[in-house]
């Protein structure tokens, strides 16, 4: 004790608040006082305004409805949406062929080596005969591939055609197709016989040479379809979910008054493994080949299998054409706002503001006030070296933490306004941008403590130190996004802050897995399960809690180290 | 100079070299110092500088001990909360006012924001900026500028106070008032240590000395019994005059001169083995001539007089 009653032991570590609140204002007044922190603040916010521009611009219009499988269009103009083809199974590329548009039923044939090569009938043919012609039908018509004969029939209907009287029977076999040829009336009945090959309509006494076929039948009654608007093919299979009273049994067993009954909100609790899906229109059942409408193989036609597993769906497999034309403000709105929401909050807040921002505000927090010759100000306190560091850190945090925390909760609060759904703000939106905010401020923090202690091991070369620290973390957090499982990245302070976010948004959004296996199955091509995957270091637990606190952990640990580092490094140094 | 109480001196320096690499900046040196005001003198590169580096924990001694109220500042920074520096560093946070800036430093010592701006709005009138304490550091002069320095290291009433070339650099109207405010801070019974390679800044602040040379300590004492055994030493008397003969018939006779020059058209130097004596009958002499004195001048009163004078009788 001193005459005054200050005790020297109560003096450096007592009253740390008032030592730490006076540095770390410091710190904050000459960081506002320097050239370089407003523009690297202003190219964030710069950054930011252009991604929600992008997110107005692009992301938004993916609310508006589309088209997604392309059944909405008619081909061969017949008046007919490709959907409405489907559903009645005409192509649509043959203007010919058309729902309602009479169709051709075969009835008999003679086969290449049936024995009975003869028929007296008054029908409709295919194939190849020698026809003693009683009448033969000059309208019976078709396209130009489908080998329709044309008679050429002259004002008193007699057909004139190519004399092929003197051929001989080769001749004639080899050069007639599509077409007829007269043979004159060898029998004097007053009836020609025509070679004739191709389709034709008429009557008379048709024979069939050796190895040749003929079939014949007749077209049904052409009945009117009323064309469906193409409006009613957007967005007219939506995915569905149902609440598993019907799920596993055959699939045409149930009327679609069930399927209605039963369905409930897609993605959701209830809708877990099992056979979900309902083929609203009719594209994939009308498909009835074997193949497309059971792709994922589980013995039911055009559903979708979805497998969970912890009560999270983990795989999702449609079959061709079902539930692939969603409602774009539900489903791939949904999706693209998450996709926008976990890119921006990885790739221009964790990578680029992370990195960024500290290379210009923390380099210098201890190594400038040498340099610039006012440490001893500083030093002549009573205050450890240790503790100077941790509050001129504390003071560029302060800065630069509420900095990309309050342009997290802005750029959250602008796209949650804009973003899909019935709400006026999407509320759960919120503690995802919360997340991101934090995982930038301890990225913030980790790097901010790297940098510094670079720029006091080398006042002059700390900054070549930091680009190449730079670049590798800038490259593990791009190899860590696309790829988390990579052990490699994980010695990289990104990978954890951007596990950091995969948590977080596992939490704020439980259903994301099922989202982006929905993304896949469905092929919404949202990006969804290309910045996000479920977090990796949940210790076997798969359980985002534990995979934030972890990441959280890590960060604090790094951040940490490199103040031990930066103070043991400080503490020996002399100051001349 | 300790004051013999049971507490450790404010300064106890104890047997410390320090050199930088070859250079050699404190050479074995060894004092204490506890109360009142001491002026370190010593010219450019003699180590007062390096001396109040080692005592403010800055640099480590090479050899030897440094204690601060018994306590050794490399290794522990509480001495700090009775210590006020003034560095030799001109460097300020130009942006700040000077009441900001002294406050803002006082917080370090624990104060409040309230009982800071109080302590800090005190110390800069002691030292006369309450004029201009609202004005930017970047716009203040030189002697504004130590006084700024003077004041945030006084601003925590420190027991000890450590002020390195304070005078550097300042006008006389500067160096005037902050020797006032050095000489006031020593009637308050604080240990002041203050260096100047200038003799005769010293000797208006204080009498009590130490003396560094090339690292090592050449004396340490009161500056009037060192100025005394100066005195016995051959000294000479610069006068400028109208008739230098006719005054150095004059002086030739008196007792403490054995000896007159005339280095220049209108100059006298008188040589003497007593300096006060010769001062002494100085005035007499000048009035008996009747002539006009334009200048008195004692060329080997200075530091580096005294310098050689202490490293002749040393070695």
């Amino acid at each position: 004790m001193d005459e005054k009653g200050r005790s020297l032991s109560e003096t450096v570590w007592t009253r740390m608040d008032r030592k730490a609140g006076a540095i770390i204002e410091l710190t904050m007044r000459q960081l506002r006082h320097r050239v370089s922190t407003w523009v690297v603040l202003g190219v964030g916010a710069l950054l930011m305004a252009l991604l929600l521009i992008f997110y107005i611009d692009s992301v938004r219009e993916s609310f508006e409805p589309i088209d997604n499988d392309g059944d909405s269009v008619d081909n061969d103009g017949d008046g007919y949406p490709m959907g409405q083809e489907r559903k009645y199974g005409t192509p649509d590329w043959d203007s010919a062929s058309y729902p309602g548009a009479s169709v051709f039923i075969s009835e008999s044939d003679i086969d290449w080596n049936d024995a009975d090569r003869t028929v007296a009938l008054n029908k409709s043919w295919e194939g190849s005969a020698f026809f003693e012609a009683s009448w033969v039908d000059d309208k019976y018509s078709g396209e130009w591939w489908d080998s329709h004969v044309d008679w050429n029939l002259n004002q008193e209907g007699i057909p004139e055609l190519t004399d092929c009287s003197d051929w001989d029977l080769d001749r004639i076999l080899e050069s007639i197709w599509s077409e007829a040829c007269d043979m004159g009336d060898g029998d004097g009945d007053g009836m020609n016989t025509y070679y004739v090959a191709g389709k034709w309509r008429g009557a008379g006494i048709a024979t069939v040479p050796e190895n040749y076929y003929l079939l014949w039948g007749y077209w049904t009654e052409e009945v009117y379809v009323e064309p469906e608007p193409p409006e009613m093919y957007i967005n007219e299979d939506g995915i569905d979910c149902f609440n598993g009273l019907f799920l596993g049994g055959p699939y045409e067993r149930y009327e679609a008054a069930d399927w209605e009954e039963s369905r409930v909100e897609c993605p959701s609790e209830t809708a877990l493994s099992g056979s979900h899906g309902y083929d609203n229109d009719g594209d994939c059942l009308a498909l009835n080949d074997g193949r497309g409408d059971d792709e994922n193989e589980n013995g039911i036609r055009c559903d979708v299998q979805w497998i969970a597993s912890n009560g999270v769906v983990t795989w999702i497999e449609a079959d061709e054409l079902v539930d692939e034309d969603p409602d774009e403000q539900e489903y791939i709105g949904e999706l693209d706002h998450r996709t926008f929401v976990i890119a921006v909050g990885k790739m221009a807040f964790v990578i680029l503001l992370g990195l960024f921002i500290p290379l210009f505000l923390s380099l210098g927090l201890v190594r400038d006030e040498t340099e610039n010759g006012t440490l001893h100000l500083l030093l002549s306190k009573p205050i450890h070296r240790a503790e100077f560091i941790i509050y001129r850190l504390s003071g560029y945090l302060a800065i630069s933490g509420s900095y990309v925390i309050t342009l997290s909760l802005i750029v959250g609060l602008i796209s949650s306004i804009l973003g899909p759904g019935d709400q006026f703000v999407r509320l759960s939106d919120m503690p995802v941008w919360i997340g991101i905010g934090a995982a930038t401020t301890l990225v913030l923090a980790a790097y901010g403590s790297l940098f510094n202690a670079m720029g006091l091991i080398s006042p002059k070369y700390g900054v070549y130190l930091c680009i190449v620290f730079g670049i590798w973390e800038f490259m593990m957090g791009s190899f860590s996004i696309v790829n988390p499982n990579w052990t490699v990245a994980s010695i990289s302070i990104s990978h954890w802050a951007l596990q950091m976010i995969d948590a977080v948004v596992l939490l704020a959004w439980p259903d994301t897995i099922q989202w982006a296996e929905m993304d896949k199955a469905f092929e919404i091509g949202s990006g969804l399960s290309v910045f996000w995957q479920p977090p990796v270091h949940t210790l076997g637990t798969a359980s985002a809690g534990i995979a934030l606190l972890n990441s959280i952990l890590v960060l604090l640990i790094v951040t940490a180290s490199w103040v031990f580092i930066a103070k043991s490094v400080f503490s020996r140094r002399e100051i001349l | 100079m300790t004051n013999g109480t049971q507490e450790p001196p404010a300064v106890l320096i104890d047997q410390v070299s320090k050199w930088y690499g070859q250079v050699i900046g404190i050479n074995d040196l060894s004092m204490a110092i506890d109360g009142g005001v001491t002026g370190v003198l010593g010219p450019n590169g003699a180590g007062k500088s390096t001396l109040f580096k080692l005592m403010m924990g800055r640099i480590r001694p090479s050899q030897g001990s440094v204690r601060l109220f018994g306590v050794d500042p490399w290794t522990n920074t509480s001495p700090y909360r009775r210590v006020g520096y003034v560095s030799e560093s001109e460097k300020l946070y130009e942006w700040m006012t000077a009441l900001d800036f002294v406050t803002t430093l006082a917080r370090l010592h624990g104060m409040t924001r309230d009982e800071a701006k109080e302590r800090s709005e005190h110390v800069l009138d002691f030292v006369g900026l309450t004029d201009v304490m609202h004005k930017e550091l970047g716009k203040f002069s030189k002697g504004m500028r130590q006084r700024v320095k003077i004041a945030h290291a006084l601003v925590h009433d420190p027991d000890l106070i450590i002020l390195d070339e304070p005078l550097h650099g300042c006008d006389p109207l500067a160096r005037t008032s902050i020797m006032s405010v050095i000489r006031e801070m020593g009637e308050q019974g604080k240990t002041v240590l203050v260096s100047s390679h200038i003799l005769e800044e010293i000797e208006r602040i204080t009498e009590q000395i130490v003396i560094l040379h090339n690292g090592r300590l050449l004396a340490i004492g009161n500056l009037h019994a060192i100025r005394g055994l100066l005195d016995k030493h051959p000294h000479r008397i610069l006068i400028k005059c109208e008739d230098p003969r006719s005054l150095a018939n004059l002086f030739v006779s008196q007792e403490p001169v054995f000896g007159v020059r005339f280095p220049r058209e209108g100059q006298l130097e008188i040589q003497t083995n007593d300096l006060s004596a010769a001062h002494s009958v100085l005035p007499s002499i000048v009035v008996k001539s009747k002539q006009k004195i334009s200048s008195i001048e004692n060329p080997d009163d200075n530091l580096e007089s005294l310098l050689s004078y202490l490293i002749k009788e040393g070695g």
